[in-house]
């Protein structure tokens, strides 16, 4: 734009941006490398005009004034072209002249962004730094009153059990009387949440898929992934790693047929089967593949017509009750497998989590439940719905878990917690929390993009555009000029990386608490935090 | 006491009673300080039995019968010698600082744990945590572990000297002698073994090839230890070589290594083993997969530049209603080609001096891209000036399609022209004896000189046959205009005056009728003019009213006045008063009589608030609306063969009506040839794209042609500077020469990484980057 041009209410000079592009031209060797990888067209080559004045010393010549063209990067202002931050600039800068800084100011593209009269959406995170489970510690150290463990060289049973587990009581009656037992798997307690097939790019999702077979084939921790509401590409399906896939169906019903035709064939039955009737960090919004995405590959895996957005509707379409629902969803899923595979529903933590949870616990065929806190989050949704919307995972889960303590059933039902773990890094300490809470196992998802694939998000609103297929790491497009930056047996070593350093800082975790047979479900006595309403709220000890 | 006697402890007092182990000890330490030298304690669980013993110089013999307790031989000294006639229990050489200790039975957990020195002979097995936190100092002999059966589970855990032998005579667990993960942590010494072993802390530790020198050492310790225990006659079957096995402990360089399968091993081996060739998406997509850089070229760049020479009009272009590229001619001028740029404009206008140079208000230059940055547009007056002297294109042949077009006006000279110049044989009616409409008949000679417009016109009717019609026009004139030609063009602009229906009416004349007897030096307006309505007509009625005399000069007007431009700075030279708001309520012998009271004086009246349009005539075919003829964009009435331009259809300017006639002419040869009109569609080049960074601010404007030229930005046109060829900072762009002449810039994809610094260089806004195509 002209410098002098007309101002619109929506004119915004690059003070007013989130992201301000620091470009030196001393170092600048206008290489191109920066606009020709930029996203989002944020910058440019701009032509500049430089005058110089000269006047001698005691104007004793004639003062003059001239003029050159100069050339440098220029960002642009328009709200359409807002640099979000992603520094792929300066990834790519052979001089290291640019850098994008964020505005500390207080920028006045959130007040334009609705453009045309749609709320901004995004890919991404809550961008909410703060969070309660970096806040608890662990206090019950083994000083000589539980077994002293190490957790270099000690032995650590760590998986947790997926699948409703009877009391030997009950299990015998069950067997004797219905001649069926609930089918319990036992797993490792960090599960890849739900990513689907098109909101990942291909080599991101066989990257994850390979990651996970390998640790279980080659180190024999068996971690398991949910594929996510996008259905699953049919060799999968008919491979043996299918076992170690939790297959998850949701409102849109992407790709189930794909599934079904796949049944008579699998040689392995999934590990479990996951009814998404929620997500923690987008409550009410439902999924959204943006048409961006949907090319020829995952329209065919989906089974819809090609670059169309696929909303999955916020709720399942045939059901009325949450007793309808849990009932004739679980029935029809385990049927599905003759009732050899587990399967659970999961939901957005909300403050009418026990109502789901009392069902569940009054149905045999339930083999779990998932709740999806307020944090964390990869999927594309409206602004209001991820700031605005959810419930935090802690109190949600440890109601939960309070309440099946309360029947009795605390270890009949496994819960499962996801949202926002490791948001800020602290993957092991946030998981042991929630274990300690009363969560049997740890979905996650972010923490996979950002570990495994070098996702650039950030909890201040760093990128973000995993919605519109623009993801600068290939991470979330379907467009191979930008997937292709992605190397799946890269993805695999790093999801191999971060599980082998978990499962360090995991049993560093339980070693000092001295528990090494058994994950510590609900030991929330080791918890302490130095809030004190949160420890009134979860049940835990206040510290100071 | 001799020291040569035996001293015999005994665990249990006189009652039969357990000492405590704090008692023994003492007796221990007792009977070592008075010179015994050879004991025999009879244990019952003591702790500690036997270490710790550096009062005496010599060695100490203490032999354990009974039960002893944990830790025998802790801290245990060099000069002890320690024999235990059954099992031990925990802990047996704890921190051995060279104490040798021989059991003859098996020695229970954590056996010779943190033990540096000293060697422990075991019968039997050892407990788990055996040999573990083992230590080695430089000063001394490492400490030793022989056990002749197993060992128990976590064996040598962080162990970092000594030697280990597990010979696997009789092992508690004939599958594993080794136990469950021995060697975790294991930085230093050696563990020799001999027999089957369930794996290792392979981080940890390694095997190593058992050399010459560690055989003779193992075969001349096991004799010694196999005497010790009583069993020489295991030596033939333990002392062979092939049968053992020696683990050591990585280097922390070594254990750098991870040992794990490579991923790219397990992918081809095991994933795509498993799913087939091409992985989890084989059988979907044949798509190359492999990775790409962060840089792309050829097909997997994400944009590409694209050269769009003249695809946008330039701003002067797109806002011209005659839609002349000005900027083109500033290009033919800047190459030197002053004759094309001058005789360009007769394809676009007859009246490129009349109109360009001096009626029109040059909506172009209002519209000029430098007007953005507050640069003085590029004045294009000079250029239409020159092109009086415009030759004249030779016309083709006529093509036999025949069009009459009525009026001769600027929109009927307009279209009559492009048809001609297309080939088509056209004749103009009009009511006039010549040719001009208004332009000749009305617009006051101040406004162009009479030689620049007669040329023109001449230059017109030179091509274009005149039928001088003398009464008015009917329906049935033009209906049969209609059946004798191939269409009929409309053009009779707006030539019935507005006058305002006050009482006292009759006393107001018309502008129209003004001005036309002001050109003929007609009318005499007297001292006081006033004139209703302050439009442009209005000033050129003041400006004509001074030229005649008048004195006074008050243009009013309801609202504010609508004159902008020549016009109106003509009448305010002239002296004109601007007044508004005025409600006429009557004309009187005075004057003007206004709603409020007021009387303002006037001789002579003239009203100015437009012309309508004469449609008596029109054929039943043509529908009006709103005392307008119903046309579409391109001038066709509602029946196909009938079109209509110009102020008839709507007042303008005169560009209006020359642009109307091309727009018509257009249709009408695309019909003709049996196409669908098509009109210029093209967009204006966006504002943003063009770069006026390249030019001087502070340079006034230019009235000379050639510093016109230099002036005009070039907007969605090359210049053919060839910036774009210096700024690719790959090299990529090429200027090539066309084979028809001209000139392309191209792109070798293969160079390009969409970088966009053509685009973002090149003055003219002519590159741009396109997404690239979808891939599949």
């Amino acid at each position: 734009m002209s410098a002098n041009g007309q101002i619109i209410p929506s004119s915004l000079s690059i003070s007013d941006l989130p992201w301000q592009i620091r470009w030196n031209q001393d170092k600048c060797t206008l290489c191109g490398s920066c606009t020709a990888v930029c996203p989002v067209n944020a910058i440019e080559l701009g032509v500049f005009r430089k005058r110089e004045i000269t006047a001698g010393l005691g104007l004793a010549e004639k003062p003059a004034s001239s003029q050159t063209i100069r050339y440098g990067i220029r960002q642009r202002t328009s709200p359409a072209y807002a640099c979000v931050g992603c520094a792929m600039c300066s990834m790519v800068c052979p001089n290291d002249a640019i850098l994008p800084e964020r505005n500390d100011g207080g920028d006045k593209l959130r007040f334009h962004i609705n453009q045309g009269g749609q709320p901004r959406s995004r890919g991404g995170r809550r961008n909410d730094p703060a969070g309660l489970l970096d806040q608890i510690k662990f206090i019950r150290i083994s000083m000589l009153t539980d077994p002293a463990l190490d957790a270099g060289r000690h032995t650590f049973e760590l998986n947790t059990l997926l699948g409703r587990v009877l009391e030997p009581r009950d299990a015998l009656k069950h067997q004797r009387e219905h001649g069926w037992m609930p089918p319990v798997r036992e797993i490792y307690p960090l599960v890849i949440g739900g990513m689907s097939f098109g909101a990942l790019s291909p080599p991101m999702w066989e990257g994850l898929q390979m990651g996970v077979a390998y640790l279980n084939e080659e180190l024999g921790m068996p971690v398991r992934m949910c594929t996510g509401e996008g259905g699953c590409p049919p060799r999968l399906l008919r491979s043996r790693f299918l076992k170690y896939v939790i297959l998850q169906i949701a409102s849109g019903y992407f790709g189930w047929d794909e599934i079904i035709h796949a049944i008579p064939e699998m040689k392995e039955d999934p590990c479990a089967i996951e009814i998404k009737y929620g997500q923690g960090a987008k409550p009410g919004d439902g999924g959204l593949l943006m048409w961006h995405k949907v090319n020829k590959l995952i329209a065919a895996i989906r089974g819809v017509p090609e670059r169309v957005s696929l909303p999955s509707p916020p709720t399942h379409q045939t059901q009325y009750s949450i007793e309808e629902s849990v009932a004739k969803m679980i029935q029809s899923m385990s049927m599905a497998w003759g009732f050899r595979v587990p399967v659970y529903p999961k939901i957005s933590a909300t403050s009418t989590t026990l109502a789901v949870l009392n069902n569940l616990t009054r149905n045999p065929y339930a083999a779990g439940l998932a709740i999806d806190g307020e944090d964390g989050g990869t999927g594309a949704a409206y602004n209001v719905s991820m700031n605005h919307m959810g419930h935090p995972i802690a109190s949600s889960l440890r109601d939960a878990y309070l309440n099946l303590v309360k029947v009795g059933k605390q270890n009949e039902i496994p819960l499962f917690a996801g949202g926002g773990v490791g948001k800020n890094g602290n993957l092991a300490a946030n998981a042991a929390a929630l274990i300690m809470l009363g969560a049997s196992g740890i979905q996650t998802g972010k923490y996979i993009m950002q570990a495994a694939a070098g996702c650039l998000g950030s909890e201040q609103d760093r990128c973000n555009i995993c919605n519109i297929g623009l993801c600068p790491k290939g991470i979330a497009s379907q467009d191979p000029r930008i997937f292709r930056r992605l190397d799946a047996e890269k993805v695999a070593e790093r999801v191999v990386d971060l599980y082998l350093a978990f499962d360090m800082e995991l049993r560093k975790i339980l070693a000092p608490l001295g528990r090494s047979t058994s994950l510590p479900i609900g030991m929330s006595d080791a918890l302490g935090i130095n809030d004190f309403h949160a420890a009134e709220r979860l049940g835990i000890r206040y510290v100071v | 006491m001799q020291k040569t006697k035996t001293l015999i402890i005994e665990g249990k007092d006189s009652d039969g009673i357990r000492i405590e182990s704090r008692l023994l000890e003492e007796h221990v330490q007792e009977a070592v300080e008075a010179g015994i030298r050879s004991l025999e304690i009879l244990a019952a669980g003591q702790h500690g039995i036997g270490g710790r013993l550096w009062k005496a110089s010599e060695t100490v013999r203490i032999r354990v019968k009974g039960t002893p307790g944990q830790r025998l031989g802790s801290l245990g000294y060099p000069n002890t010698e320690i024999e235990v006639m059954g099992p031990a229990s925990e802990d047996t050489g704890w921190l051995n600082a060279g104490a040798s200790i021989l059991i003859h039975g098996n020695a229970g957990n954590g056996t010779c744990n943190g033990m540096a020195q000293g060697r422990v002979w075991v019968a039997g097995s050892v407990g788990s945590r055996s040999m573990t936190m083992t230590k080695r100092n430089p000063r001394f002999a490492p400490p030793e572990l022989w056990v002749l059966g197993s060992a128990g589970d976590f064996f040598g855990e962080f162990m970092a000297g000594g030697r280990a032998v597990i010979c696997g005579w009789q092992p508690q667990n004939p599958d594993n002698i080794l136990g469950h993960r021995p060697l975790v942590g294991m930085v230093g010494g050696q563990v020799f073994f001999r027999g089957p072993m369930a794996g290792f802390s392979q981080a940890d530790a390694r095997m190593a090839v058992i050399e010459e020198e560690d055989w003779l050492w193992l075969k001349k310790g096991l004799s010694e230890f196999l005497l010790k225990i009583k069993k020489p006659e295991l030596y033939d079957k333990l002392a062979i070589r092939e049968d053992w096995q020696c683990l050591v402990a990585r280097s922390p360089m070594e254990k750098r290594e991870v040992a794990r399968r490579s991923m790219a091993d397990f992918r081809k081996g095991i994933w795509d083993g498993e799913l087939g060739k091409g992985g989890l998406i084989g059988d979907l997509s044949d798509l190359d997969m492999s990775p790409l850089p962060l840089i792309t070229t050829g097909e997997m760049r994400r944009f590409i530049p694209v050269w769009e020479n003249r695809k946008f009009k330039a701003p002067c272009e797109g806002t011209c209603p005659t839609g002349i590229p000005v900027q083109q001619r500033w290009q033919l001028i800047r190459d030197g080609r002053m004759d094309e740029a001058v005789n360009m404009a007769l394809s676009y206008t007859p009246f490129p001096a009349t109109v360009c140079g001096y009626l029109c208000p040059n909506p172009c230059m209002g519209a000029c891209t430098r007007g953005s940055a507050l640069m003085a547009p590029v004045d294009v007056r000079p250029l239409g000036r020159a092109s009086i002297a415009a030759i004249l294109p030779v016309f083709p042949a006529l093509s036999g399609k025949k069009i009459a077009v009525i009026g001769g006006g600027p929109a009927g000279i307009s279209v009559a022209w492009q048809l001609r110049a297309k080939g088509h044989e056209v004749v103009v009616l009009d009511q006039s004896k010549e040719l001009g409409g208004k332009m000749r008949s009305v617009i006051p000679e101040s406004r162009i000189p009479k030689e620049v417009l007669d040329k023109e016109l001449e230059r017109a009717a030179s091509v274009l046959p005149h039928i001088h019609i003398k009464q008015p026009l009917t329906r049935k004139d033009v209906e049969r205009l209609r059946a004798d030609h191939d269409y009929v063009i409309l053009a009779t602009g707006a030539s019935r005056p507005r006058l305002l229906p006050v009482e006292g009416g009759e006393r107001q004349i018309s502008s129209l009728e003004f001005l036309e007897k002001a050109k003929a030096d007609a009318i005499r307006p007297g001292k006081n003019v006033v004139i209703i309505g302050a439009g442009n007509v209005g000033c050129d009625v003041a400006t004509e009213a001074k030229r005649l005399g008048a004195e006074s000069i008050l243009l009013i007007d309801i609202q504010k006045p609508a004159a902008f431009g020549v016009e109106r700075d003509e009448a305010e030279k002239a002296g004109a008063v601007f007044r508004w708001p005025c409600f006429t309520r009557a004309f009187t012998k005075k004057g003007v009589l206004l709603e409020d009271g007021e009387l303002i004086p006037a001789d002579t009246i003239v009203t100015a608030i437009g012309d309508a349009p004469v449609l008596d005539f029109l054929p039943e075919s043509v529908l009006v609306e709103k005392g307008r003829v119903m046309v579409n964009e391109y001038g066709q009435t509602t029946d196909p063969r009938i079109f209509a331009i110009g102020d008839m259809v709507g007042q303008g300017l005169i560009t209006d009506a020359i642009g109307a006639g091309r727009k018509a002419a257009q249709a009408i040869c695309d019909m003709a040839a049996g196409r669908l009109p098509e009109m210029d569609s093209r967009d204006i080049l966006k504002l943003e794209r063009v770069h006026l960074e390249y030019f001087d601010p502070r340079v006034p404007a230019k009235e000379e042609l050639g510093g016109c030229g230099s002036q005009c930005a070039s907007c969605g046109s090359c210049r053919d500077c060839g910036i774009c060829v210096a700024v690719c900072p790959r090299g990529a762009i090429a200027r090539k020469e066309e084979k028809a002449g001209g000139f392309a810039y191209e792109v070798d994809a293969n160079r390009c990484i969409a970088c966009g610094f053509c685009a973002g260089a090149c003055p003219c806004g002519v590159w741009d980057l396109h997404p690239a195509v979808p891939l599949a």
